[in-house]
């Protein structure tokens, strides 16, 4: 698309020439979300601040044939937003307001662009939060979470995003402006809200959306334990769940991560470890303490080495802090990582990541681990450098035998992060040809034109070679 | 032969004589005073597969059960052809109590699977009424929930995955069977709450719950609804995680007090369990309470089935049901509203109110001579429905006598989203084979 195309001049008409990109410089950064080894360039980005001006914006890409996508943050991990065939990147930025608090029926309702940690920040004072809490909260915006159904450490006790989620409305893939679900938690007849949550923006752009906030538990005991390997590790998460506990998060991370995570911020863990867990319980404080001494038996049976417990709510957040700034000492590992996000049923961990481990080897291609492991969702961090061709190679390979481990143990191939352009190769480990063709028929109700974020969650002709079907 | 005969004959090759109900049976799959043609009870995925094909070459149609608990819900059917039931599907497919995940037959009744998981501590924490009696595919295909919803959430929150078989014969899955996963779209939200209209669903997969240590019931009744509503929104706005928050008026579970009554259902840990139910005595006291019971053992299992049982519990069988779903504040107004609209009418009202989940269930009974005067009730039910919408909520029949639903729309109006579920239906089945008709807009 040319600078001077009358296409850019209608979209200028409708949010101002400055909210419209189209210079090479700055589109570059719209070129790829957080699974940076994807990239391809938008035609144009544009910043509207309403439904109308998305959905004239709609109309005008449909009248002249042309992809639109919405964007968020950016910070997707499966190339979710990635304008494969150029287009019109519909940045959803500006549309950062929370419109409503309502205490009293515990909800609110956000533009899409609000990131979903201000949503918690604005209702903490009254005892409130947001429950799903995704790592990268501090920049991830609420559209994309609700587009990708996210999830976060605490979706262990409280959910995933559509959990969470009353109401939408959204801007359908011919410009009309539709609300889905509302105020009030059920609705009759189908419920789209429902499949529009996890659509990865291929369903239409969600304008606004109405969303629980949950009241703050009455107290958190949050306990860190070092393990000397990753087995013993795994033992505790399903010993745990084995108990009749469950935390409100647990997570793990293993010697890969602690010592990247321990050499960028010196938190003090142990760099010969073979594990770190974290378990967080929430709720109310009587019959606490005796759950996080059940828990602290459990890590004593499975040769913990050292069980720290959070002292107080400063010593809570920087234990979370180091777990949710994993991914940023990652870049201290290698130039390039790809995080895979399968999931497993629990009893399946230790065989899986014991797996995950000869693969490693197999390939020499370093894997790091950081999950919500309370889940049996597992990240496995594929470390590679993309200016070497070879490894390259392996890590396609890699990818494909995690994949078709997570899929063989009975489980899944993304818990949280979508398919994206990322896993459409591997969507056929896990679904048939019919399961597939269901999805595209509903594909076609929401968006038949597929203007809308093509290219994205169905695998191709090539995809069922590469997997030998 | 008659066609009934060759009916029958013709579905005995498919699933044998035991498949299929005994002819003086049928009318306990009656809706809305329409005997089916025939009930079939499939015993494997194969069957249902036949049972489908046959009814689109014959011009019949297929209305989905379980039990059929709850078959009436909806717009009166035009005919009842064929009723394919799942109860004999009934089996326990999958379940590693270290997953805290099982995989069922869509017949198995709740409460056959719950003694399967009460062996290894763990159970399914949804409570719609007839545990004894309703199905897991039944309760997905209306996202059923009771009374712990407030702690637990419905069936939307719990199922993972599905194998659904489609008015064309094909066999699709949706979903999975772990607790996350996000790969595709969300399928099954389509498929629960769509009660039979899109598929025959064969086999369910769901997140379970540990056992709770103990559990407790109190009850608390006020001189008047306001007070009730008041202590409701207070706890609900605490810090105390109570399972259920239910306010019953005019007519309390078991002990059918007059006066309005807040149930509160307790689970957890002793200390803990021990620690809320001081707290709720304490603002119970604090904001006007006259009386203030615990329930535990035996008669809070009592309790709390008759609460589940609601409105069906007590002297009464109720003959008009509806439920709103409302924001939590607007609760309190609306059962006031539907008081007042009620209040010089020959018949008698009872309502309850899940509190923190904003549903409201008005259940019609003691009707003289036991005649619904059709119009009075449904220009009622406008009335009130009226209420809800103008606050953002909704108002849906749930069952009625067929008169009745006839002059009035069960389901509501689901507004601009119409066109896009009328395409999900003929797009998901095209030959308009399953439950025609019955569902919103005529769906
Ligand atoms: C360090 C790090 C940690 C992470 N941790 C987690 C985690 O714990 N759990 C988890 O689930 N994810 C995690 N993620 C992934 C990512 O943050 C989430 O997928 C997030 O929801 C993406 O939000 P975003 O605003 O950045 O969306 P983007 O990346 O901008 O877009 C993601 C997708 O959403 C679509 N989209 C965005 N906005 C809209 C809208 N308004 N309407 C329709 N479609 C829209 C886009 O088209 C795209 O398909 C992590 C990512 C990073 C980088
Ligand atoms: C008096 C009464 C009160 C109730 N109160 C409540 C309540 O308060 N809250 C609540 O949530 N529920 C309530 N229910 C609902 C009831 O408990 C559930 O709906 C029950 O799970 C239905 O199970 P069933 O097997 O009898 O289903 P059925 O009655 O046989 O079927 C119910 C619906 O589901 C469809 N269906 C059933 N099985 C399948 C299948 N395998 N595939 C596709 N479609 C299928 C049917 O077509 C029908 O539309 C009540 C029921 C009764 C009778």
């Amino acid at each position: 698309m040319k600078e001077n195309d009358p296409l850019i001049a209608e979209l200028a008409n409708i949010v101002g020439s400055e909210h419209v990109i189209t210079d090479p410089t700055s589109l570059s950064v719209y070129e790829c979300d957080g699974a940076t080894v994807f990239k391809a360039l938008p035609d144009v980005v544009v910043f509207p601040t309403t439904p109308q001006e998305i959905s004239a914006i709609v109309k005008l890409a449909n009248k002249h044939n042309v992809p639109f996508i919405a964007r968020g943050a950016g910070t997707g991990l499966s190339g979710g937003m990635l304008p494969i065939n150029g287009g019109i990147i519909i940045a959803l930025n500006r549309m950062n307001r929370i419109l409503e608090i309502d205490i009293a029926n515990q909800q609110a309702v956000v533009e899409p662009g609000v990131v979903n940690l201000w949503l918690t920040q604005a209702v903490q004072d009254d005892g409130y939060y947001y429950a799903p809490d995704p790592s990268s909260q501090q920049a991830c915006s609420i559209g994309g979470n609700i587009a990708e159904n996210s999830g976060g450490p605490h979706t262990l006790k409280y959910g995933v995003t559509s959990n969470h989620v009353l109401g939408l409305e959204v801007v359908l893939t011919d410009g009309e402006i539709v609300e889905f679900g509302g105020a009030v938690e059920e609705t009759p007849g189908y419920d789209i809200r429902g499949v529009m949550i996890g659509s990865e923006g291929t369903f239409g752009i969600v304008t606004k959306a109405v969303v629980r906030l949950l009241r703050k538990p009455e107290g958190y005991q949050t306990l860190l334990g070092v393990f000397e390997t990753i087995d013993d590790a795994s033992n505790v998460v399903s010993s745990i769940i084995a108990q009749g506990i469950i935390p409100a998060a647990l997570e793990m991370m293993d010697h890969f991560v602690i010592r990247a995570v321990e050499e960028a911020f010196h938190w003090g863990f142990p760099l010969d470890a073979g594990a770190v867990l974290i378990v967080e319980l929430d709720g109310i404080k009587a019959g606490m303490q005796g759950q996080a001494e059940q828990i602290t038996e459990i890590f004593n049976e499975n040769n913990c080495r050292e069980t720290r417990y959070a002292k107080d709510e400063e010593d809570r957040q920087q234990i979370w802090k180091s777990r949710k700034s994993a991914f940023g000492s990652f870049g201290r590992l290698a130039p390039n990582y790809i995080t895979q996000d399968g999931v497993v049923p629990r009893t399946q961990l230790p065989k899986v990541l014991r797996r995950i481990a000869e693969i490693s080897e197999k390939y020499n291609i370093p894997i790091a681990n950081v999950f919500h492991a309370g889940d049996g969702n597992i990240h496995p961090i594929v470390l590679f450098d993309e200016r070497d061709e070879d490894q390259c190679e392996r890590v396609e390979a890699v990818n494909m035998e995690i994949l078709r481990a997570c899929a063989e143990a009975g489980g899944t191939i993304t818990g949280e992060h979508g398919i994206g352009v990322e896993k459409m190769d591997y969507m056929p480990l896990i679904f048939s040809p019919e399961d597939l063709a269901v999805m595209a028929t509903v594909k076609d109700i929401f968006n038949p034109s597929g203007l809308c974020n093509p290219g994205k969650i169905f695998p191709t002709a090539e995809s069922y070679a590469k997997l030998g079907l | 032969m008659s066609n009934s005969n060759q009916l029958h004959k013709n579905l005995v090759q498919i699933v044998g004589e035991a498949g299929l109900l005994p002819e003086d049976q049928l009318s306990h799959y009656g809706i809305d005073d329409i005997d089916p043609q025939a009930v079939v009870l499939p015993r494997s995925t194969h069957e249902i597969q036949e049972v489908l094909s046959y009814a689109a070459d014959s011009g019949l149609s297929v209305i989905p059960a379980g039990s059929g608990t709850k078959l009436g819900v909806g717009n009166p059917p035009d005919t009842v052809d064929l009723i394919l039931s799942t109860s004999r599907l009934d089996q326990v497919l999958e379940y590693e109590p270290g997953d805290l995940t099982v995989t069922v037959e869509a017949g198995i009744r709740l409460a056959m699977l719950q003694s399967k998981l009460v062996e290894h501590g763990q159970y399914l924490p949804l409570d719609p009424p007839y545990a004894d009696r309703c199905t897991i595919g039944g309760i997905t295909a209306t996202n059923a929930s009771g009374p712990s919803r407030f702690r637990y959430g419905s069936a939307r929150d719990r199922v993972l995955g599905m194998r659904v078989v489609q008015s064309s014969g094909t066999v699709i899955k949706s979903g999975g069977k772990v607790v996350k996963n996000v790969a595709g779209y969300d399928l099954n939200k389509l498929y629960l709450g769509s009660f039979g209209t899109l598929g025959v669903i064969t086999e369910v997969s769901l997140k379970l719950q540990p056992l709770p240590e103990i559990e407790r019931t109190i009850l608390l009744t006020f001189a008047d609804v306001g007070e009730a509503v008041n202590v409701a929104s207070e706890i609900s706005g605490s810090q105390l995680l109570p399972t259920s928050l239910n306010l019953f008026v005019n007519g309390v579970p078991l002990t059918n007090s007059p006066e309005p009554c807040l149930l509160i259902g307790l689970d957890g840990p002793p200390e803990t369990v021990e620690w809320q139910i001081d707290a709720v005595k304490t603002i119970a006291q604090q904001n006007g309470a006259i009386g203030v019971e615990l329930y535990e053992g035996q008669r809070q299992q009592e309790l709390q089935g008759a609460m589940r049982a609601f409105p069906e519990s007590g002297s009464a069988t109720p003959t008009v049901v509806c439920r709103a779903n409302l924001r939590m504040t607007d609760v309190g107004g609306f059962i006031n509203t539907a008081l007042e609209a009620n209040k010089s009418a020959p018949w008698r009202m009872r309502a309850t109110g899940l509190m923190g989940n904003g549903v409201v269930y008005l259940a019609f009974s003691e009707f003289p001579n036991g005649d619904v005067p059709a119009e009075h009730v449904a220009n009622i039910v406008a009335t009130l429905r009226e209420a809800a919408t103008n606050v953002g909520g909704n108002l849906i029949v749930e069952s009625a006598p067929t008169a009745l639903k006839h002059q009035i729309d069960v389901w509501g109006s689901v507004g601009r989203s119409f066109e896009l579920m009328k395409s999900i239906k003929t797009k998901l089945d095209p030959i308009g084979l399953l439950n025609i008709g019955r569902f919103v807009g005529g769906i």
